[in-house]
């Protein structure tokens, strides 16, 4: 509320001098709804913009059996990705954090039919990375496309010394990903029937993390499906 | 003894400073402001190393709802119902509103081709409505009725997810000459409104070499898999997701993004 005081002087005025007038305007509700609408904006606004995560799938029209590409025997990685779930009540089984465990069962090379040899399917797990050094299926994937993460690591190291621009890295980066002198692995992702939406995105992001660019997508065969039945099998959960 | 007189201190604090400030709080929240999008349902999308972030314009969301409660044991029946959103051009002839109205009158055109006993057929105040929704989710036939109820109605259709009439209806068809499915004609529809803006927009052009630095809906589609993003729970199963995939793939939209939280490298990918 304005409130006008007069400036008292004892009723001793002087005729003809002119009042002296301080106003003061309360500005107490004037802050009250200014915050009232600070907080309504706050809780109405998204600071934070989701990220997105590109992904190519190939034409799904026929492609005749000679002009398909084989990948390399000794290229090849096959990722057969699940989720831990609990089938009482249809749900992924969730760890103390809050978190659902994904496995990653995973071969090298052609699938063994014969399904004699032991340990040939591995089991793993996404965990990142423990002290700077890669952890679970990502230590294997490193250690596979070593000759593309060596360069990797070498215009990283240069972009950060700020000896190239962040565009100039981007490029190198994709251009060295795709480097076809270099042994490069070409990584089967398979999502098995209990494998969540994040898991499969846990495996996309290995690819990225791990410069793989030749990577595809497909449905797990009778074949993988033998080979899970046979690891558990041989590696009866405790 | 003379009285010690104790002055009476005003308790009036100046409030202006403070006014200044949060007005000030106030200009930065309303500029920095974009609004949640209002979505029939929510999910929690996984978190990825990329940091691209989604682009502002010329986007289609499509929107796979998750288990009513996410991460609990919830209702099946939830699960999967597809959503689709449009966003247009910062160019203001192809704002949102217009980009709808084209991709409605272009899918229902189409649907009304592949349903000849069948046809939908709106007025045009319900295509008016139609292009202020932000986020719709339900079969062609529905249309009509739906477009005509009052905002709350409308939400509250939108909003339960247990009805079969939610969604827009998907399935395994992989014929894109064949009969498609709603939301393949949706994303029909999406694709030859992009290439007519193109086409537009090209011919518009004086010099050939600029054709390259064209940017729209279709050089978002075509060029960067930017224009279609796909939004799923975490926790959806990877096959009820695939059916989106598959579809895609269909209607030879291959290049498309997935929405992601950020989280850093190291981190335990869970």
């Amino acid at each position: 509320m304005a409130q006008i005081e007069q400036s008292d002087n004892g009723g001793k005025k002087k005729k003809g001098a002119q009042k002296k007038i301080a106003i003061h305007v309360d500005f107490t509700p004037m802050v009250d709804m200014n915050m009232l609408l600070i907080t309504f904006f706050m809780l109405c606004t998204t600071m934070i913009k989701s990220q997105t995560l590109q992904l190519i799938l190939p034409t799904n029209e026929e492609v005749k059996k000679e002009n398909q590409n084989q990948a390399k025997k000794s290229e090849a990685v096959t990722l057969i990705l699940d989720t831990e779930y609990n089938v009482q009540s249809g749900t992924p089984v969730v760890d103390e954090n809050g978190k659902t465990a994904h496995i990653v069962y995973y071969y090298t090379g052609i699938a063994d039919t014969t399904f004699s040899t032991p340990d040939f399917l591995k089991k793993e797990t996404f965990i990142g990375n423990q002290n700077g050094q890669p952890q679970g299926i990502r230590a294997i994937l490193v250690k596979r496309n070593e000759a593309v993460m060596k360069e990797y690591l070498k215009l990283k190291e240069m972009w950060k010394n700020e000896e190239i621009s962040k565009e100039q890295f981007d490029s190198l980066a994709k251009l060295n990903a795709a480097d076809s002198l270099k042994t490069r692995p070409v990584v089967v992702i398979k999502p098995g029937p209990n494998t969540t939406y994040e898991g499969l995105v846990n495996a996309l992001d290995e690819m990225q993390i791990n410069q793989i660019s030749r990577y595809s997508i497909e449905t797990p065969t009778h074949t993988d499906t033998i080979l899970l039945n046979e690891y558990n099998r041989r590696n009866p959960a405790k | 003894m003379g009285k010690v007189k104790i002055k009476r201190k005003s308790t009036l604090i100046d409030m202006t400073a403070m006014s200044d400030v949060t007005v000030l709080l106030l200009t930065f929240f309303m500029l920095t402001s974009t609004f949640l999008a209002k979505e029939p349902t929510v999910v929690m999308t996984p978190s990825s190393v990329s940091e691209e972030k989604v682009p502002m314009n010329n986007l289609v969301t499509i929107l796979v709802s998750g288990k009513d409660k996410p991460g609990n044991e919830g209702n099946p029946a939830t699960e999967g119902k597809i959503f689709i959103s449009f966003t247009g051009d910062k160019d203001s002839t192809l704002s949102s509103e217009h980009i709808r109205e084209m991709m409605l009158l272009e899918a229902v055109k189409i649907y009304n081709e592949q349903h000849p006993s069948a046809k939908v057929e709106l007025d045009q105040t319900q295509v008016a409505e139609f292009t202020k929704l932000n986020m719709f989710g339900l079969p062609f036939r529905g249309l009509p009725q739906y477009l005509s109820l009052d905002q709350t109605k409308r939400d509250e259709f939108q909003g339960n997810m247990e009805d079969p009439n939610v969604g827009i209806p998907i399935d395994g068809n992989k014929d894109r000459n064949g009969k498609l499915n709603d939301f393949q004609v949706w994303m029909k529809a999406v694709y030859n409104v992009a290439q007519r803006i193109h086409n537009d927009q090209k011919d518009m052009l004086t010099d050939p070499a600029d054709v390259k630095k064209l940017e729209n809906l279709y050089t978002a589609l075509m060029r960067k898999g930017e224009g279609i993003a796909v939004k799923a729970d975490k926790n959806t199963p990877y096959s009820t997701v695939q059916i989106v995939f598959d579809n895609l793939q269909t209607m030879k939209l291959n290049k498309f993004s997935l929405l992601t939280a950020l989280k850093s490298e190291d981190e335990p990918t869970h």
